[in-house]
């Protein structure tokens, strides 16, 4: 079946991923046409209905886009806690860092 | 109205109708759904759901938390063994044994066979490789084959390791893995004068012990060794590890209950590895389903154990959640990220080459070298720093690797390059279709999940546990 998902609501990097998370499910086609992208999604080993499909992909998508968001406004903190954590200086600044 | 809050990193799964959280150090929340969304959306109540969110790092009041030290501390903590690096030794002493296991993943050799015995100066220049690792506590692991088949050249290994340890002042531990079917008393005179730990293996019940071991007396043999070695060595110096083999699918509650029986206080149920005889399994997937109906059937067994009041633990549940509930790191080399190959062991084979792992030499008696990383005449610095470290290094954290990086689950399991080389040909592997993905993640869920529904029933037994 195909999806169409509008690309200014989920990025690439988003749609890669839940792709590569279905794949042993999922043989996928993807094209793009301006801001609206086309996933052809066909089951890799027996039948899934088209509503199952468009459930399971929805669903993982969302949560992609929800990583996604924590991911990019985590970001600085989580670089400064992996420093603070690993580095081999004790007298790390949090200021300078920021 | 949106709250003003700044989100910490975190990641999720949903289990059983709920939406679990995992942050940074392997926290666990578990939270009614929908609240993933309401956190990122700042939609949250000042109430006790969102002061639990602050409390345990997932979201903060300040830019930076003013706890971020004790947070990266915990960190850390929780990457411990990556200060310590190789601690665990394996010296494969000779690849003769006197079994003939069906799912043998050693690629072991009859008792007769010659040209694969390790010799004194090989085991010598092991030991002094050993030593070069800067971890303050080593452990020396022989396996085979069958190691007991050759004491003196173990009594030789321990009295140079020794000889090391007295000059160095570390702390050296022992341990013998054998099948314990003919430990001779000079063997037991070596483990007793140097305090050898002794690791055998015991599949279950006598019909299917000796079936997977090829004989019809295994059994009895192994039952007697225990109790022989317990006698010289006291009871906490044994423990026994199982395999499950095709057959031992269908025996769950026989294995928990043969283990209870012979006063063992926990079980290890360990599936197959594709390595060795057993890499000739036809049907992996159809073996991994069925192995996590296996595991689950045998831990429903040892927690209705422990609800009448025997304390009996399973030791993979264990280190899931001592990572879970604990704020330590666990020694166990199949679960690290960064993969435990080099960072937590090394293998010593009887020729004299050195291999990343135990696996890794199992692969080498199959003809693939890809994790030789060199011979134990090399420089210390040319194995453990050479060039096929530096290739494995780049992808031996699940923190960086595609379908890992993402999961909610990566704090309580592992990267495990060798076995991605050895299932699906290439070390990065792809995650949707690893069975060893497959398995640790249904596994670790199932935990969670009795967390989730059965909190009052399983955590206090699981607390005994972590005790």
């Amino acid at each position: 079946m195909k999806i169409l998902i509008d690309r200014n609501i989920y990025s690439d990097e988003c749609i890669s991923k839940c792709v590569y998370s279905l794949s042993e499910v999922f043989q996928c086609n993807r094209q793009l046409d301006g801001n609206t992208e086309s996933i052809e999604l066909i089951p890799t080993n027996g039948f899934i209905s088209d509503e199952d499909t468009k459930r399971l992909f929805l669903q993982k998508l969302n949560d992609f886009k929800l990583r996604q968001i924590v991911a990019e406004e985590t970001k600085d903190i989580r670089t400064i806690l992996y420093a603070k954590a690993f580095a081999d200086y004790e007298d790390f600044n949090i200021e300078e860092a920021e | 109205m949106k709250m003003q809050y700044h989100l910490l990193p975190f990641d999720f799964t949903r289990i059983a109708d709920t939406e679990i959280l995992v942050n940074e150090v392997g926290d666990m929340m578990v939270v009614p759904e929908g609240t993933i969304q309401r956190i990122i959306d700042r939609q949250m109540e000042k109430d006790d759901l969102y002061k639990s969110l602050v409390a345990n790092f997932f979201i903060s009041e300040e830019l930076v938390p003013p706890l971020l030290d004790v947070y990266a501390a915990r960190l850390r903590e929780k990457k411990r063994f990556m200060d310590y690096f190789t601690a665990l030794h394996i010296f494969v002493v000779t690849l003769q044994c006197n079994q003939n296991c069906v799912y043998c993943q050693a690629s072991s050799r009859k008792e007769q066979s010659e040209h694969c015995t390790m010799s004194n100066e090989v085991m010598e220049c092991s030991v002094e490789l050993m030593f070069r690792s800067p971890a303050p506590v080593l452990t020396m692991e022989f396996q085979g084959g069958e190691p007991s088949l050759h004491p003196k050249l173990i009594r030789f290994g321990i009295e140079k390791a020794e000889e090391k340890r007295l000059s160095d002042g570390r702390e050296v531990r022992y341990v013998l893995c054998t099948n314990c079917v003919n430990l001779t008393d000079e063997m037991l005179d070596i483990c007793k004068q140097y305090h050898v730990m002794i690791s055998t293996s015991l599949d279950g019940p006598a019909f299917l012990h000796n079936a997977n071991r090829g004989k019809t007396d295994s059994y009895e043999k192994v039952i007697a060794g225990i109790e022989k070695a317990r006698k010289a060595l006291g009871n906490e110096q044994v423990s026994a590890l199982m395999t499950t083999s095709v057959q031992g699918l269908n025996h769950p509650v026989e294995i928990v209950d043969e283990y209870a029986k012979l006063g063992f206080k926990s079980l290890f149920l360990r599936a197959l590895n594709p390595y060795g005889l057993a890499s000739d399994n036809p049907d992996w997937e159809d073996y991994t389903r069925k192995f996590i109906d296996f595991y689950k059937k045998a831990f429903e067994h040892i927690l209705e154990l422990n609800k009448q009041g025997v304390h009996f633990a399973e030791e993979f549940a264990i280190i899931i959640l001592r990572k879970m509930l604990t704020p330590f790191s666990t020694g166990f080399v199949d679960l690290q990220s960064p993969a435990g190959i080099v960072n937590s062991v090394l293998v010593y084979n009887y020729d004299g080459y050195v291999y990343a792992s135990d696996e890794s030499r199992m692969l080498a008696e199959k003809g693939d070298y890809a994790f030789r990383l060199g011979s134990v005449f090399d420089r210390y610095e040319d194995v453990v720093y050479g060039n096929k470290v530096r290739d494995i290094a780049e992808i031996w954290a699940n923190e960086s690797l595609a379908g890992c990086s993402d999961c909610a689950l990566k704090a309580y399991c592992g990267a495990d390059p060798v076995r991605n080389y050895s299932t699906q040909g290439d070390m990065y592997g792809h995650r949707p279709s690893s069975l060893l993905c497959k398995k640790n993640k249904a596994i670790i869920e199932y935990i969670i999940s009795l967390i989730v529904e059965r909190k009052e029933e399983v955590v206090p037994i699981f607390k005994t546990w972590l005790l």
